[in-house]
């Protein structure tokens, strides 16, 4: 009986942990979608005409992108060792092989939205912004970031 | 008896070694090179649609134009190590001829008369024009000598044998040239040849069998990141169905995706060389993939168990 217990236990134990990483997993995930629609869904979509400029909106997404960017190195402290069921993208291990390089990688970004921070007034310096800072996220995602399918 | 029948599995092996030895002999690219004046902004667009930086670019620095080699290329078959191809006289290809650049790039062949890995994609690249090569090559000699040699490639046996790979070409390497589909627009071919040949997209975005051939049937329908971790998307109208030509088009130029979102991992530096080309080379790409029948790839593992 005690062998029981003792078994059932370890097993919850096991299961447990394996949906906290899961849970890690997701959460890392959805820091990174956070900053894609910033990113992406507002910015980049301006920049191409998809939805009109609109100076309040980018500030917002800007100062959103800047709050999730100063989480990253916390979010990916820790390995999930596994990804996100059924993601298309996820970080690769290398992230935690190389963690000093990776975090080497954020103050690049924050510098990059910090210089163009106020200082969009039209669709052309949204786009020049847009650039300037999407290549330090490309920077990062050409080593860390995996395609899953 | 005995020794009748060794004498006897003696001949055997010695004509296997003579036929292995007679198929696997390398053979260079005889053909003439009249002398002509190259044409430089050519030998540019061909090397950023060839990718050459991509893997021959020193790395962890910024310059891209800095051919000296060194990026290391996992495999399931080891690890290659980029050579320098700077114009540099000892550790480069300084001292190589014309017909030696040819070669090398068209057949996989060194100057020594030994056959490359194909990590290096001649099995793509032999379908080029031999102009657009020689135009290359003139090209790459304006370029900084940079010296240094890069180490060897890492590889375990029977994978080190070079003399194998002659083997590797004659079940996957197509020697003929590109021909054009007379029934399609001259964008469309232009397309087909810079995708198929030097732009080599199908060394990556397809899957391969054990012996790192590319399955024919599933030509551009991704599969395995062949680095190791990952995925390489299918880029027949499978998996590109969504996406309009122009987006297509767009899409090379920029990284950025229709669905909002932009290329990642060992495309971003294939993007930074086809932004370098002309808007209607890249027009040409997209009108040819956006043509790509809809072909099922492999099917992606469920969920990566990640390994530290």
């Amino acid at each position: 009986m005690k062998r029981m217990m003792i078994v059932a236990t370890t097993l919850l134990l096991g299961a447990g942990a394996v949906m906290a990483q899961q849970e890690v997993a997701v959460q890392q995930d959805n820091l990174m979608r956070s900053q894609a629609k910033s990113l992406y869904t507002v910015i980049q979509k301006m920049t191409k005409g998809d939805i009109p400029y609109n100076r309040k909106a980018v500030d917002e997404a800007l100062a959103n992108l800047e709050a999730d960017v100063a989480k990253i190195a916390k979010t990916f402290e820790i390995n999930p060792k596994q990804d996100v069921v059924n993601g298309s993208y996820g970080a690769s291990p290398k992230v935690w092989q190389n963690k000093a390089d990776f975090d080497s990688k954020i103050p690049p970004v924050q510098k990059a939205i910090a210089d163009v921070k106020g200082k969009i007034t039209d669709v052309a310096s949204l786009k020049a912004a847009y650039t300037a800072v999407n290549d330090r996220c490309n920077d990062c995602h050409e080593t860390y970031r995996l395609k899953l399918k | 008896m005995l020794r009748r029948t060794l004498l006897a599995t003696l001949l055997v092996a010695v004509a296997a070694l003579g036929v292995f030895w007679w198929l696997t002999a390398p053979a260079a690219l005889a053909i003439a090179l009249p002398s002509r004046a190259p044409d430089l902004a050519n030998g540019q667009e061909i090397f950023n649609v060839g990718g050459c930086s991509s893997c021959h670019a020193v790395p962890s620095q910024p310059d891209r134009l800095r051919l000296g080699g060194g990026l290391p290329l996992g495999s399931p078959f080891g690890t290659f190590y980029a050579p320098n191809i700077s114009p540099d006289p000892t550790d480069g290809i300084g001292r190589w001829g014309e017909s030696d650049f040819v070669s090398a790039v068209m057949r996989g062949i060194s100057p020594e008369g030994a056959h490359y890995f194909p990590a290096f994609p001649y099995a793509s690249y032999h379908i080029a024009k031999v102009d657009d090569v020689r135009d290359l090559f003139a090209y790459l000699k304006t370029l900084p000598a940079v010296p240094g040699r890069v180490r060897n490639h890492d590889l375990p046996f029977p994978f080190n044998i070079r003399r194998n790979v002659g083997i590797w070409k004659l079940l996957f390497m197509d020697g003929g040239p590109f021909v054009p589909d007379a029934t399609r627009s001259s964008q469309w071919n232009r397309g087909a040849y810079l995708v198929n040949g030097l732009g080599h997209c199908a060394e990556c975005h397809s899957p391969r069998n054990l012996l790192g051939g590319i399955i024919t049937a599933q030509r551009f329908a991704g599969g395995p990141n062949p680095e190791g971790e990952g995925w390489v998307p299918n880029i027949t109208q499978k998996g590109l169905g969504e996406w309009s030509e122009k987006e297509i088009a767009d899409f090379l130029e920029t990284g950025e995706m229709p669905e909002g979102d932009t290329a990642s991992g060992a495309m971003r530096p294939v993007i930074k060389n086809l932004a370098q080309l002309t808007a209607e080379d890249r027009a040409a790409m997209a009108a040819y993939l956006k043509s790509l029948p809809p072909v099922d790839g492999p099917t992606p593992p469920k969920r990566k168990q990640g390994g530290a």
